[in-house]
């Protein structure tokens, strides 16, 4: 028999130290930082084009975008008039804090009010890692079923918002509203749900309303991370 | 799969580790949240791969799997949430904070002196 060396260590404590940094450098700049996450195809770069269109006149928007390959999603939030920056994981099913920090080299965090971080497509591994944002918004659509919460859990459970998208598509997939509520109230009575579509607009509005307000709160030092959070 | 991420994590933190310590790597014992989005069987294949060819090849993986705890923020009450609802089974509110099961520990190593003999304990 050896002996034990006991270390109770994060395993992901090299990340969180990144995140830190992340977090302090987007307070400096007042900047506020969101984490954005879903499955693949629930819409996360459409909901960042149509933020583009709407309040790209009125705030100064930014997105890294994180995908196993292609920069498709960033050509196409140029296209729709805001700054954009891939990363591309490989085979990496996250982004790390340490990607993010390496994207951040290609953005004037001065100039900006609002950095989208747009997540691989994945419900599982992006809850891992902080990104030193300040928020977590959690997306999700009609077609992939109203259970979605209940089999992801803990991104669920973490998230600081939860978007709904393609209410068009409510009937046609045969997706209860109620029933997703329910879900979501089980694991999480914080988080506001936003209901919308960015296809047809309705909806959309409580979404800008809730970007303007956390954007403002940061601008006047408010951060509000949820606790025990880089 | 995360977990090969998580698992390069372990072996560098069992690389900074062992760099203080002498003597050789027996096993590590790892904690894995319930509610950390970590798969254990997953992370300890991950962990085979990484240390395959290293130093670190002969050291056994074991992981304990933690219990989510929450604490609700209504009434105080911490509890073992079961199935697919957090809520409080005391207030019903679902405002509960984790404060237990969700993260993911290198707990400790093991580590034998060069020539095999046990070490001071």
């Amino acid at each position: 028999m050896g002996k034990r060396v006991r270390l109770e260590k994060r395993v992901l404590s090299e990340n969180d130290r990144e995140a830190a940094r992340l977090a302090a450098r987007f307070d400096r700049a007042r900047v506020f930082a969101a984490n954005l996450m879903s499955s693949p195809g629930a819409g996360k770069t459409s909901l960042l084009e149509e933020t583009a269109r709407r309040l790209g006149g009125e705030l100064r928007l930014a997105a890294v975008e994180g995908d196993l390959a292609t920069d498709r999603d960033a050509q196409r939030l140029r296209r729709a008039g805001i700054p954009a920056y891939q990363v591309n994981t490989g085979g990496g099913c996250h982004l790390s804090a340490r990607q993010v920090a390496e994207a951040l080299a290609h953005f004037d965090l001065e100039r900006l009010d609002v950095l989208f971080i747009e997540n691989v497509g994945n419900l599982v591994c992006p809850a891992s890692f902080a990104l030193g944002e300040h928020r977590r918004v959690v997306l999700a659509s009609t077609p992939e079923g109203d259970d979605k919460p209940i089999k992801y859990p803990v991104i669920f459970q973490a998230a600081d918002c939860i978007v709904l998208n393609k209410i068009d598509l409510e009937e046609a997939a045969g997706f209860s509203r109620e029933a997703f509520r329910g879900f979501v109230r089980d694991l999480n009575a914080r988080a506001p749900l936003l209901e919308l579509s960015c296809r047809t607009g309705e909806g959309f509005e409580a979404w800008l309303q809730w970007l303007r307000a956390r954007r403002e709160a940061v601008g006047r030092g408010d951060f509000g991370r949820a606790g025990g959070r880089a | 799969m995360h977990e090969i991420a998580l698992a390069e994590a372990v072996w560098r933190q069992v690389a900074q580790e062992m760099g203080r310590q002498r003597g050789r790597l027996t096993a590590i014992h790892l904690v894995v949240g319930e509610f950390s989005g970590t798969d254990p069987e997953s992370l300890e294949f991950a962990l085979g791969l990484g240390a395959a060819d290293t130093a670190w090849a002969g050291a056994a993986v074991h992981i304990r799997t933690e219990p989510l705890a929450v604490r609700c923020r209504g009434c105080g009450r911490e509890f073992g949430p079961e199935g697919i609802s957090l809520r409080c089974p005391g207030c019903g509110s679902a405002d509960v904070d984790v404060t237990r099961g969700n993260d993911l520990r290198l707990e400790s190593l093991e580590v034998a002196d060069d020539d095999g003999q046990a070490g001071p304990s």
